[in-house]
């Protein structure tokens, strides 16, 4: 296993925000974790990024404690549903920032971001400043300054949350053929259940605090709570309906 | 039917916007143009429209070695600046703490208190401490009062930049392996420059014209340009008044011009 996380439980005062939570993601997966929002999805992406210190419970990669380790040596990066990109900075800084700050040769840098620019179809937008972007291209900044660390596990906090339709849809399939390519292991967190299974290999279910994880995909649909059983049915009445 | 041919040229302005054009810039210059006149006029006695005598000699005076005017010039360059500078640097880190404290709305509006009094009455409030303190009638008591003034109206103004998406920009930074100095230097600073050049702007501005708490707290030995500009015109000498009004104006001048872009970028 890449990650084990046993037993994880934090609460924020008298509120229990994450209870006992248990899981383990081997390398090259993407855990897709559905749940509504308030349910602690972002309190556990912060506890892995070391952002947040859980109250009990161990977090381990490749067997080494992590919960010591501060983030900027964690090699995890966590992608929020804005892209945040540093607004001061060029496309091709804002992909060259995590080299720069790991004072990787000026050559090397050059030829990395040129390679990633052009991988995630940015090339001609090099020069650019973030605001003359489109929010799927500021999408893709985002995750190119994220993946040109190689970073050990991806931490998606709804990333395609605030895109159109359409765009979300590229956006998740551009996620799929990158994150093959590069054997990226990653947790990604949605509330959309489509998203979900679109882009998972994994499926866990995360309500009150309390994470379910799913042995198959079958049952992952299956489970009442994730909806997608009813969504289902209610797809074939309507085309039984229509017949 | 022919359409007219476009020329890219502008129609031609009305006398209506020339008139109100020139009436504005007569309004804003004015008083420039009458402190220039009253700096190179000797003796300009009313009811004369205009100087009897002109003579450059005040300004020509500047230029020697021992000139007060000159001095206290250097003197509110230095004050304004280390106001400025440490006012900006703390209400920075102030309006951090504020904004995770567990309750900012309290520690906001203390930082509204200092401006529930004018200067010159906390300068009043503060002056037995700055005696206690043996800082009374130095520079280093006159710093310590503009500073109660100018720290929490710098907080107040940057405080609007801890918002949640600065947390964001911080925790983003850090997990794609910037050191907190780093994601500082590298992301924060960057992310805040136009707010923070603003508040050095105004505050630079606020200790440079304060008159009222330098006075009290100098007990006259910390003659600023704009104390000495009061004892002038105390003093009816409206030429030297003049000369110490257009050195007031010169720096102040010269930060609007500088940081015009930044002023007009909402106009553009």
């Amino acid at each position: 296993m890449l990650l084990t996380v046993s037993h994880l439980s934090k609460a924020f005062g008298d509120q229990p925000v994450l209870r006992d939570i248990s899981c383990g993601l081997a390398a090259g997966q993407v855990l897709a974790v559905l749940g509504r929002s308030g349910g602690g999805k972002t309190t556990l992406l912060k506890i892995l990024a070391g952002l947040e210190t859980p109250d009990a419970g161990a977090v381990l990669l490749e067997g080494h404690d992590l919960l010591p380790v501060p983030p900027n040596e964690r090699q995890m990066v966590y992608l929020y549903q804005e892209p945040l990109l540093f607004p001061h900075l060029t496309v091709f800084e804002n992909v060259a920032f995590g080299l720069r700050i790991r004072r990787v040769a000026k050559a090397e840098t050059t030829q990395r971001v040129r390679e990633m620019l052009a991988e995630l179809d940015l090339g001609a937008h090099a020069q650019k400043g973030p605001h003359q972007l489109s929010g799927g291209q500021r999408q893709r900044v985002s995750f190119g300054r994220a993946l040109i660390i190689r970073p050990r596990l991806l931490l998606l906090d709804e990333p395609f949350g605030n895109l159109d339709a359409q765009t979300r849809a590229d956006m998740q399939q551009l996620f799929l053929r990158v994150s093959r390519q590069h054997q990226i292991t990653s947790l990604f967190v949605t509330h959309d259940s489509r998203e979900a299974l679109t882009v998972g290999t994994h499926f866990g279910y995360l309500d009150q605090g309390t994470l379910t994880s799913f042995p198959s995909v079958r049952e992952f649909i299956q489970d009442p709570r994730t909806s997608i059983a009813a969504e289902l049915a209610f797809w074939e009445s309507v085309q039984q309906t229509g017949h | 039917m022919r359409s007219k041919p476009l020329t890219g040229t502008s129609p031609p302005r009305s006398a209506r916007s020339i008139f109100l054009t020139a009436a504005l810039v007569l309004l804003f210059a004015l008083p420039f143009v009458l402190l220039a006149l009253l700096a190179v006029a000797p003796a300009w006695r009313f009811p004369a429209a205009l100087p009897a005598a002109y003579s450059l000699r005040a300004l020509r005076d500047l230029l020697a070695a021992d000139n007060e005017l000159l001095a206290g010039l250097g003197r509110s360059v230095l004050l304004a600046s280390v106001v400025a500078s440490v006012a900006t640097a703390s209400g920075f880190w102030l309006a951090r703490a504020i904004a995770r404290a567990a309750r900012p709305g309290r520690w906001e509006a203390l930082s509204y208190l200092p401006y529930a009094l004018p200067p010159v009455l906390l300068a009043v409030l503060i002056q037995p401490f700055i005696i206690r303190l043996r800082l009374s009638g130095s520079v280093g008591g006159v710093l310590l009062g503009l500073l109660l003034i100018a720290v929490p109206f710098a907080t107040l103004l940057l405080r609007s930049f801890w918002t949640q998406q600065a947390r964001e920009y911080e925790q983003l930074a850090r997990t794609l392996g910037c050191t907190p100095r780093q994601a500082l230097w590298q992301v924060l600073l960057p992310l805040a420059w136009p707010l923070l050049r603003t508040a050095l702007f105004q505050t630079f501005l606020l200790a440079w014209f304060d008159f009222g708490l330098t006075n009290l707290l100098s007990v006259g030995k910390v003659r600023t340009l704009t104390v000495q500009v009061f004892t002038y015109v105390g003093e009816a000498n409206a030429q030297l008044a003049a000369v110490a009004s257009l050195l007031l104006l010169l720096p102040p001048a010269l930060l609007l011009w500088a940081n015009k872009r930044a002023l007009l970028r909402k106009a553009d």
